[in-house]
């Protein structure tokens, strides 16, 4: 009986030296893993286009049915993004989501991707559905260059063919 | 056609001789990828999808035999090159492959190339998840491409070919499908192709461009995205839709339609396959007049006056507010001092309650369907009487049928009958356009006619001269009487003196008669100018389907345009002073909508219910009325002039927002559904109507007696029609309908020719459809949903067949015009006219500029040029306006588009012709 005790309480004293597993929540924070899936970020090209050309196919995809597209026509004078179609509203209800990332995969600009922010609590259920504009990151945290898919809608009207009449 | 064996990729089977051999092969099973054939067009062979590899039996040049080899079977000589499947016809014993190598790199290749300058923007390309590019290029298609992003040609983008038609030259593959519906079908030449070599692509070449009313089909019929519509640009993605079953009210074919729609919001507008009505077309007004639903001018709650200004209320208070009042006036003056007008737009529910809220719980006659101007004519009784008739399928018509379209412009008052007939006298029919000025379908009829003004009747009549000539009593096999008073009549006339009244010549009159008598199915269509020419006219084109007999049977008969979605419904389901549904007429009278202003106004009638029409907007005299009356309710979807002066006005539902069947101008029953919920409060029609009778139900004790006694008496032989309605236990008034399917089984109970006209049985198909979303239907034809599962309705069988019903041949008199005034002003209806329907569409901008209308010649007289004021004064009153001087009409007639805003045609109306006189307004 007594020799239990003893074996109990030395494990005891054992980890009262040791470093706790355990870190202070709100105060102290751990890193996630790379492939973390949290909050959703709606990225710009390094050039501070939208990414996202509002094609609907995260929402196609997304199996909890969160994501809602409605597209628009670019202005051609002051295009949002590349092509002529950009997102007007971008919706994703956050208690919906099941963080599954199927968006991500079947986004075809890399616009929608699943950040490491994993904060996610709501007073009500309305402040759930995060906006285009709280998905969509700084104009100057843009990333990368265009594909050329995306840069050839772009282009001008190529020159008329040469004919040898 | 005999049938011929044909072997494709080693399966045996037989399909008809002269069938190609894309759609021989997928008689057995076996899908040829295609993308400039379109089954409803002749092929062309642009696109060399469809590239198979065909042999023919070897036939000894001596014997003209087929050469045997050693097992006994044909030999068979493969032609040296691939062949183009759509424009092959099959033969006998004819072997196809479509699986060899050879084919396969063929079609490789060729959508390799197709895919050489397509922008690969599928994910912001509209018909994305629908397109047929897309489906080929994944089944048939190469799986890499050996071209650059870079060398890719590009082109300005989008173009825009109309208002309603956007180009994207750089998805285009130039297959010709638009520009030969434009050619073939529509009969609106408007696109063309232009340059050559990389820079070909295809243009509109009218003025204004693209006008065409059946524009967009091609979008639909477009295998890539290149034609798009700038209604649906960007809207949705297709998957995302719902599509929910429609019938479109806006004319009286009656299309079957889908309103797709993400969440609750209406996307775009598809037609659905029913070929029977619209086949697998839809008119632009169809497609993208649908917008008026969500407007923002609609109607959200029940408002009720309070001296100048309208309240907001609960449904609660406006509906006891109504019954009460109208209670009130029921009590002190009965029932004949409450009238009300329901719009033909309604369904056959809503009118039914309708007759019935009024009928039985008003204890009042004074109800009509008409807008009560001088315009409407009268009650078009013969269109359902000699209808068209069970198991009619004018796709089915061709060669043996003779169809008269007298006094109509189906282009602008039913648009798609213009495909429809086209598609008739394609397939062999003989078309004849009668006409008092040239029609848009006159181009495709084998004999048009021209008759002068005022000149129908007398053409009309010497056409009833020569078929009883030509032994037309004989095949007067439906109960008539008045036979020999029109023989009579008829045969006292002289043949010369008509046909010059009528300014057609004797061979004309004789080559119209022959081709009704020689054909085996005969169909009259009239329209709006017969109409106008008053009933004399009409019955005398009823008399001409009678003697020539091409009444009672399928295929046989009249068939109305008549305005509104749902004339024909509401002529049957008796919203009219004169009769109860079924055409029973009545021996105690209401007061019908021509009077009804007159007699508001003179205090005869104190209380008024109109549901979707807007006298106020064009009848100064109904304006009158209407704030003379103690008490006014509207239902209505808008803020219209009439809902300005209502006391109660009462938001009701749109078509996509309620179930309801309508009947079209064949006598085709068919369904509609719920495609979103209500606008605010908005309610449907026939339940506001059962909400109001239920309270007043508890109010008013109605005369029961009289009621009862009213039905047995039901018109002997008014109108020389005599109906043995059977004396029927009165069952007592119930209001409990919880559907609109309780009303239609009520209505299938009740109304004479609706029986078995349930929801359940509307909901039937037929025969499986040729086209959409089934099993490799998708990557057949084109990627768009035709799909009908909803039901293809039902065809109510005309009137006259069930027995009872005796046509009345007797003569009527022409009607005499005392008036001396030198021009005839006749309503000219137009597609895209005043309809307050249009609102919030595309159209909105084609709709036409308020102008009065002249003829070249009569302009040149008083020298008038387009652009000029002139003043039109008739009897009652004067309307001036911009003048627009036209070839095509001729002298004496003045026609000016109603509805539209600051040219009030009901001020200066005597009736559908009224005489006037022009004057040139000097400024």
């Amino acid at each position: 009986m007594l020799g239990e005790l003893v074996k109990g309480l030395r494990t005891t004293f054992r980890y009262m030296f040791r470093q706790p597993v355990t870190v202070q929540y709100p105060e102290v924070k751990r890193p996630v893993r790379e492939r973390f899936r949290g909050r959703h970020e709606l990225k710009r090209f390094a050039d501070g286009t939208e990414r996202c050309i509002g094609c609907s196919l995260c929402s196609a995809a997304c199996p909890a049915d969160a994501i809602l597209v409605v597209p628009a026509e670019n202005d051609p004078d002051h295009p949002r993004s590349y092509g002529e179609r950009y997102a007007v509203t971008y919706e994703i209800n956050m208690l919906r989501c099941i963080f599954c990332a199927y968006c991500e995969d079947a986004c075809p600009t890399n616009a929608i991707v699943l950040e490491h922010q994993y904060e996610l609590s709501f007073y009500d259920r309305r402040a759930s559905i995060f906006t285009k504009e709280m998905l969509l990151v700084p104009e100057d945290q843009g990333h990368g260059e265009p594909p050329p898919v995306l840069k050839q809608l772009e282009q001008r009207p190529s020159p008329p063919a040469q004919m040898d009449l | 056609m005999p049938d011929v064996t044909i072997t494709v990729d080693g399966r045996t089977f037989r399909v008809p001789a002269g069938t190609n051999v894309v759609d021989a092969a997928r008689m057995g099973g076996i899908a040829i990828p295609v993308f400039c054939y379109h089954p409803r067009m002749p092929a062309v062979g642009m696109c060399r999808m469809c590239l198979v590899q065909v042999g023919m039996p070897k036939l000894d040049p001596a014997t003209r035999q087929p050469v045997l080899d050693a097992a006994g079977q044909p030999v068979i000589a493969m032609l040296p090159k691939l062949q183009t499947g759509c424009t092959t016809p099959v033969s006998e014993g004819m072997v196809i492959n479509t699986k060899t190598e050879e084919v396969q790199f063929a079609q490789k290749g060729v959508l390799e190339f197709l895919l050489t300058s397509h922008p690969l923007d599928c994910p912001v390309c509209d018909k994305g998840g629908e397109c047929p590019l897309q489906n080929l290029t994944m089944q048939w298609g190469p799986g890499q491409s050996r071209f650059d992003y870079n060398d890719k040609v590009h082109f300005e983008k989008p173009v825009r070919l109309g208002d309603l038609i956007l180009l994207d030259r750089e998805r285009c593959i130039l297959c010709s499908r638009c520009v030969r519906f434009q050619d073939e079908l529509a009969d609106d030449s408007v696109l063309g192709f232009d340059l050559r070599g990389r820079n070909w692509m295809i243009i509109s070449k009218s003025d204004p461009p693209f006008a065409s009313k059946f524009s967009g089909n091609t979008t639909d019929i477009c295998p890539v995205g290149a034609l798009t519509t700038a209604d649906f640009r960007f809207k949705a993605r297709v998957w995302e839709l719902h599509s929910k079953p429609g019938i479109c009210t806006l004319c009286p074919v009656g299309c079957n339609l889908t309103f797709d729609m993400r969440h609750d919001q209406l996307m775009r507008v598809m037609p659905r396959e029913n070929e029977a009505v619209n086949d697998i077309w839809l008119c632009d007004k169809g497609r993208f007049g649908h917008r008026f639903m969500a407007h923002e001018s609609r109607l959200t709650v029940p408002l009720i006056r309070h001296g100048d200004s309208f309240a907001e209320a609960t449904w609660e208070e406006a509906l006891t507010l109504v019954a009460e009042k109208l209670a009130a006036v029921q009590s002190a003056r009965g029932g004949n001092a409450i009238a009300g007008l329901a719009s033909p737009r309604l369904s056959n529910e809503d009118l039914y309650l309708f007759q019935r809220l009024f009928r039985e719980q008003l204890g009042s006659n004074n109800l009509d369907h008409h807008l009560g101007s001088p315009d409407d004519g009268d009650h078009d009784d013969l269109g359902g009487l000699l209808s068209v008739g069970k198991g009619s399928n004018l796709a089915e018509l061709g060669a043996g049928t003779t169809v008269l379209v007298f006094g109509a412009d189906p282009e602008e008052e039913a648009p798609l009958y213009q495909l429809r007939l086209r598609a008739m006298a394609k397939q062999g029919a003989t078309l004849i356009v009668a006409n008092l000025r040239p029609t848009h379908l006159e181009r495709s009829a084998m004999l048009r006619l021209r008759y002068n003004v005022g000149g129908e009747l007398a053409f009309a009549r010497a056409l009833v001269r020569e078929l009883l000539q030509r032994g037309g009593a004989e095949r007067l096999k439906i109960k008539q009487n008045g036979l020999d008073a029109l023989r009579k009549q008829m045969l006292a006339l002289s043949a010369e003196e008509l046909a010059a009244t009528a300014g057609v010549t004797q061979a004309e009159l004789t080559a119209v008669a022959t081709a009704l008598l020689d054909a085996e199915n005969g169909i009259i269509m009239y329209g709006a100018e017969a109409r106008s020419a008053g009933a004399v006219l009409v019955e005398t084109l009823g008399a001409i389907a009678a003697l020539s007999g091409k009444v009672e049977r399928a295929n046989n008969g009249l068939i109305a345009l008549l305005p509104g979605g749902n004339s024909r419904g509401a002529l049957d389901m008796g919203v009219r002073s004169d009769a109860r549904p079924g055409y029973s007429l009545l021996t105690q009278r209401g007061i019908p909508a021509r009077q009804l202003w007159h007699a508001a106004r003179d205090g005869h009638v104190r209380a008024l219910w109109i549901a979707g029409h807007d006298p106020a907007a064009s009848l100064p005299a109904a304006r009158e009325a209407l704030a003379a009356a103690e008490f006014v309710v509207v239902q209505e979807l808008f803020m219209t002039e009439t809902a300005r002066l209502a006391d109660v006005i009462l938001p009701a539902a749109s078509v996509a927002e309620r179930d309801g069947t309508y009947t079209n101008a064949e006598r085709r029953v068919q369904r509609s559904r719920t495609a979103r919920a209500p606008h605010g409060q908005s309610r449907p029609d026939w339940q506001i109507f059962q909400d109001v009778a239920q309270r007043l139900a508890e109010m008013v004790v109605v005369p029961a007696q009289r009621i009862a006694a009213e039905a047995p008496k039901a018109a002997k032989g008014a109108k020389g029609r005599s109906e043995q309605v059977s004396a029927k236990v009165v069952e007592p008034l119930r209001w409990d309908y919880l559907t609109p399917a309780d009303v239609a089984a009520e209505i299938a109970e009740r109304v004479p020719g609706y029986a078995g006209v349930t929801y359940e049985a509307l909901t039937a198909t037929g025969k499986p459809g040729m086209w959409g979303r089934q099993v490799n239907e998708a990557v057949f034809y084109d990627g768009t949903s035709y799909e009908n599962t909803e039901g293809i309705g039902i065809a109510l069988p005309s009137i006259i067949t069930d027995g009872r019903t005796t046509l009345s041949l007797n003569p009527r008199p022409a009607p005499v015009v005392k008036d001396e005034r030198p021009l005839i002003l006749m309503a000219q209806p137009l597609a895209y006219g005043g309809d307050p329907l249009l609102r919030g569409s595309l159209l909105e901008r084609q709709i036409a500029q308020p102008a009065i209308v002249i003829s070249q010649s009569d302009a040149t007289k008083l020298n008038i040029q387009t652009g000029d004021r002139v003043r039109l004064v008739s009897a009652v009153g004067e309307l001036s306006a911009t003048a627009r001087v036209v070839h095509d009409l001729p002298a004496g007639v003045v026609m000016v588009p109603p509805g539209l805003p600051g040219l009030c045609l009901g001020s200066i109306q005597t009736g559908p012709r009224t005489r006037v006189s022009l004057v040139k307004v000097v400024v």
